[in-house]
């Protein structure tokens, strides 16, 4: 391999380091109009009646749009299709979108958005999940389950749970807490729309999933897909947080059409909070037993999660807190009950790690739990659980590659665990925790027979090669990706080639950043479009040199002639050869759908996946028992990624889902008043800054999968999935303190302390004999009660 | 967001300055480095139509012997060796100030006259006017504390509280002429009128006793995060020994109330007496069991009390242990 696993730099760093990348908001277009949008000051209302008669009496107003004028629903998900470009009768949720104005300035479109006068009834707004259980009589969307707001419930049972955990040694129930946590990326949304006199609508805008948007512009405008075209700039980070269509971007649409003339809407940060799509607030309440051999015997678990406004991701959510607990532990008897819930606040959604985070830390703090009682070293535990390469799931996952136990020798042996775990001072401790997550939904959300990604190739005589795609280059390294998967076959470097992922008009659909599924299914569809233009060149080289065309190896700008090396034909008399007498070489290349999988019963195919990442991390901290204060002193990160393509981008994702979870575990809360998000800003919104970010050491566990590009899988989300339990494991070995509600912020770790549990007797195995007898099995225990 | 229209003024001297707000119909705000100022503009928190830069004025700017210019950069005053050695403790507030980037652009002058803050006062306009205006802005109660009809927003600079305990005395510079007011009785009890500034004052520089650089003084900060933010509570000390017997011991609380609150009363009768573990301990316990947060930022009001009693005691031991 000359370009695959090795470490490259993005190919639009230095665009984006130097300033000179081109995100939405850069572009300026003549005549261009700015939008804003007037939101809702009330969390659930009726609305009476809206004057827009001031403000578009403004000198430089242009136009303004209410909901009246669109009425048409649209959602990311099919089954779901809740929103419309703004309120139509009722607003729910603060910030909810009334409507938008076009004018020739900023402060004109501010003054006219003042300018509208609206008349609410105000209804009673439902802000807790508990209340959102209730039944009513003004659900927040129609659809809604048994005339409360519930929108979706999921019930799974495979095999026999209550039986597990009577035969069980050891059952351990616990709730949990998580917050609502959000993206924090760094540009705001954006969008331009511009209509133009030809009837054609383009739409530039911060997107992770240009081709849904394309659609959702298709139904919500009624105009053909074909005359609308979708531009994704650069987008400055994303993270779930633009991966679904948004009224913002009809609303700028609805002004184009009305204008005629371009028309962008840049949010500010306040807007970025209001927007969301965040992790879901969860409650969680797991079971799970253990035999007296230290094997898991069955899991139980119970969900409810706050979806806020919208439907958004949330019945994908609603499967994945609990499917995606199936790994990477075996599990015999599962037992789920989901139910996500509206609320008028803003939508939650996607967010790295979707649907997995917050199960997975109940889940990995369970088995922490489990491993003590019965008297096994945490990783110990954990290895003697593993699912095997190669198997299947009681809800019938198949597991290829799976790397979970080399990873777990890697950050044992790199940490030191087996000299520190219950051995170091208080205040210091060190702690395990695994992940699970999908490497790409096997099943894509419309029902379509096209693939779920394509990949174009050109060559001309330039010896220049332009890749085009829709895969969307969100930060991650897409674009780097797919050029290194057309590099390798090829035999050239990365500077040949130039990724072209920007634009519908001149790239093929692929359905976008979302459910980690570039790498896998974008990467297999370039793969196979290079290989295509690699035939040609080969049969070129053939005819060049009389040597059979099987023979051919494509390195270092050549096509040597394997069994005699020194018949080698270069890669631009290759290409003139192939070019000849028909032009430029033009190839595609598609993923069009994993092979067929999954069970037959009702939600079998969500959390299906081509293939699965596992992780494997150590956290190493020191905890201040006066103050609360957690300082992480290091991760040991072992992810396995099938194979590297790009290892520094596999670290710098695993660094950045290290950051984001640490923010999670110890900082980050979106907090509301009564509706009203209290920190809707980057200043009281915490994220981890870089002083309080430890050292991260990486191990990529290379476990080539069958069937990934070059035996790769994804690296961006999965790696999130262990940071925050293993932190709340090694607060554990600190203090003695189990926290089961993140942030675990240090008010929190304190109060704990002060309640008698925790302190320095309270820690895990400094003397086993002590804590013998103190932990009866308690059985059966069943979720739900 | 974008800021609102405003005039901006740029006077190069002090007398100018005064000149041009005298002019301003009382409708007017002076700006330092405007890292505090501006965020609260864009939030349309009591924004003002002029605004008076001081930048280009040269004496705001100077130092002279225990004088430090209100318009001295936070990370002059850090990175000058010369109030390094003499003033540390006032360098540790310094620095922990926000984040690097936003001491190259604010001053000392700005970070003693912070706005107070409240999670019911740092908001948009449209928040505000969404959950309802507060008497600090816009409004005419307290959200926070609604039977009280005194605004409790926290002070939340982190300079002062040092300057109280080595008893610095602010120059102010008004209509009516120059006068010196001592940092102790600088600062109100009252979130919206904060001090003792009048409308065209100019807080022009800080002169720091020569007492002061035979004390040893510190400061300690809570905050979620050790950058970016302000305090939620905040201890600063300052304590003079001779031979391991007090002298005199200050200790300042911070970011609890509407000022940085000095317990003199408390810490006088440590006067003549050794600064022994117990001592410290019931001191750091006498000065929390005063102090009454409110619920109006990030950290729980009990949790801030606590705090103010660990840092306390923390610090005192730092100041205690002989000279490195």
């Amino acid at each position: 391999m000359s370009v695959v696993g090795k470490p490259a730099p993005l190919v639009d760093a230095r665009a984006k380091v130097t300033g000179s990348g081109v995100y939405t908001d850069d572009i300026k277009l003549p005549g261009m109009l700015v939008g804003k949008i007037l939101r809702s000051p009330l969390p659930h209302a009726r609305i009476l009646s809206i004057d827009t008669s001031r403000a578009e009496a403004l000198p430089g107003v242009r136009a303004v749009v209410t909901g009246r004028e669109s009425t048409v629903r649209f959602g990311v998900l099919p089954v779901s299709r809740d929103e419309t470009a703004m309120a139509v009768e009722r607003v729910i949720y603060i910030g909810d979108c009334v409507a938008g104005v076009a004018a020739d300035e900023e402060e004109i479109a501010l003054e006219a958005v003042r300018l509208i006068d609206v008349r609410y009834e105000p209804l009673k707004p439902i802000l807790t999940i508990d209340d959102a259980l209730e039944k009513t009589s003004t659900p927040i969307h129609d659809k809604t389950l048994d005339g409360t707001n519930i929108q979706k419930a999921v019930d799974q049972n495979f095999g026999d749970v209550d039986a597990a955990f009577a035969s069980s040694a050891f059952v351990e129930k616990h709730e949990f807490r998580f917050a609502a946590v959000t993206h924090a990326f760094t540009e705001p949304h954006c969008v331009i729309a511009h209509h133009d006199h030809d009837g054609r609508l383009t739409v530039w805008s911060a997107t992770q999933v240009p081709h849904y948007l394309h659609r959702a512009l298709s139904e919500v405008l009624s105009m053909p897909m074909h005359r609308i075209r979708v531009i994704r700039p650069m987008v400055g980070g994303a993270f779930g947080g633009k991966s679904d269509p948004f009224p913002h971007e009809m609303i700028a649409a609805l002004l184009s059409i009305r204008t005629k003339r371009p028309v962008k809407i840049l949010f500010d940060r306040e807007e970025v909070f209001i927007t969301n799509h965040g992790r879901h607030p969860t409650r969680t309440l797991m079971a799970m037993g253990v035999s007296r051999e230290g094997l898991i015997t069955g899991l139980d678990l119970k969900s409810l999660i706050d979806g806020g406004a919208w439907g958004s991701f949330g019945v994908v959510t609603t499967y994945y807190n609990g499917v995606l607990c199936m790994g990477p532990y075996r599990v015999d008897n599962f037992r789920y009950s989901g139910r996500r819930v509206y609320t008028n606040k803003p939508p939650s959604g996607a967010m790295r790690g979707h649907g997995a985070v917050n199960s997975r830390f109940a889940m990995e703090v369970l088995v922490d739990i489990l491993a003590e009682d019965a008297g096994i070293d945490p990783i110990d535990f954990r290895l003697r659980n593993l699912l095997p390469p190669m198997t299947k799931t009681i809800n019938e996952f198949r597991i290829t590659s799976n790397g979970t136990r080399e990873g777990l020798e890697a950050v044992r042996g790199a940490s030191g665990w087996n000299d520190l775990h219950g051995k170091l001072p208080y205040g210091e401790g060190i702690g395990v925790a695994c992940g699970f997550y999908i490497s790409g939904s096997a099943l894509p959300i419309h029902w379509t027979k096209t693939p779920q990604s394509t990949v174009h190739i050109k060559i001309d005589s330039d010896g220049g090669i332009t890749v085009h795609s829709l895969a969307a280059e969100i930060g991650q390294g897409s674009d780097t990706m797919l050029a290194q998967c057309v590099a390798e076959p090829l035999g050239v470097g990365l500077d040949r080639i130039r990724v072209f992922s920007s634009d519908s008009d001149t790239a093929p659909i692929d359905l976008g950043s979302y459910s980690s599924r570039v790498t896998f299914m974008a990467g297999n569809a370039a793969l196979r479009a290079a290989e295509e233009i690699r035939k040609e060149l080969v049969a070129a080289a053939s005819v060049l040199t009389g040597q059979p065309a099987a023979g051919f190896v494509l390195l270092d700008e050549k096509l040597v002639y394997a069994p005699s090396p020194d018949i080698t034909v270069s890669f631009m008399d290759a290409l003139q050869e192939a070019i000849k007498d028909k032009g430029a070489l033009v190839a595609r290349g598609c993923y069009a759908a994993a092979p067929p999988m999954g069970g037959k019963f009702k939600g079998a195919a969500a959390g299906l996946s081509p293939s699965y990442t596992f992780q494997a991390y150590v956290a190493r901290v020191g905890v201040d028992p006066e103050t609360g204060f957690v300082t992480v002193r290091k991760m040991w990160a072992a992810h396995d990624c099938g194979r590297a393509l790009n290892p520094l981008a596999v670290v710098g994702q695993i660094q950045g889902c290290v950051h984001m979870g640490l923010g999670q575990a110890l900082t980050e809360d979106f907090r509301y008043n009564r509706g009203n998000i209290l920190d809707a800003n980057l200043l009281d919104y915490r994220t981890l800054t870089p002083r309080q970010m430890p050292p991260v050491e990486v191990f990529m566990i290379e476990t080539n999968d069958p069937e990934g590009p070059f035996g790769a899988k994804e690296a961006g989300e999965g790696p999130i999935l262990p940071v925050a339990p293993a932190v709340a494991n090694a607060i554990y070995d600190a203090v003695g303190v189990r926290l089961k509600e993140l942030p675990m912020t240090p008010d929190r770790i304190l109060t704990a302390l002060q309640d008698g549990r925790g302190g320095p007797g309270a820690r895990p195995s400094r003397e086993s004999s002590r804590r013998e007898g103190k932990r009866a099995p308690r059985r059966p225990a069943t979720v739900g009660s | 967001m974008i800021l609102p229209a405003f005039r901006l003024h740029r006077p190069t001297s002090i007398d100018e300055a005064l000149i041009v707000a005298a002019s301003c119909d009382n409708d007017f705000d002076y700006v330092g480095g405007g890292t505090d100022l501006l965020p609260n503009y864009k939030n349309r928190l009591n924004p003002r139509r002029n605004v008076i830069a001081l930048w280009r004025v040269p004496d705001l700017h100077a130092m002279n012997g225990g004088s430090l210019g209100a318009m001295m950069r936070l990370v002059e005053l850090e990175r000058d060796p010369d109030v390094q050695r003499r003033w540390p403790g006032l360098i540790e507030a310094v620095e922990q100030v926000a984040t690097p980037l936003v001491r190259q652009q604010a001053t000392l002058g700005g970070n003693l006259l912070v706005e107070t803050r409240c999670y019911y006062f740092n908001q948009s306009h449209d928040w505000r006017a969404s959950k309802g205006y507060c008497m600090k802005a816009d409004g005419d109660v307290c959200l926070v504390v609604p039977q009280k009809e005194v605004c409790y927003a926290v002070y939340s600079g982190d300079a002062a509280a040092v300057l109280l305990a080595l008893d610095a005395t602010f120059t102010i510079h008004g209509f009516e002429g120059e006068r010196e007011v001592r940092a102790r009785d600088f600062f109100q009890p009252d979130g919206i009128r904060r001090n003792v500034l009048r409308r065209g004052d100019i807080l022009t520089s800080v002169r720091l006793p020569p007492e002061a650089e035979s004390y040893r003084a510190g400061y300690l900060k809570l905050r979620l995060r050790d950058s970016y933010d302000f305090p939620d509570a905040g201890v600063a000390a300052a304590v003079k020994l001779d031979g391991g017997i007090v002298e005199d011991l200050q200790v300042v609380v911070n970011a609890v109330s509407m000022t940085p609150l000095i317990y003199s009363d408390i810490t006088g009768p440590a006067r003549g007496e050794r600064l022994t573990p117990a001592l410290i301990q019931d001191l750091a316990a006498a000065i929390a069991a005063r102090i009454q947060p409110v619920r109006n930022v990030m950290f729980p009001p009990q949790y801030r009390k606590r705090m103010v009693g660990v840092l306390a005691r923390r610090l005192l031991t730092r100041l205690t242990l002989p000279a490195r």
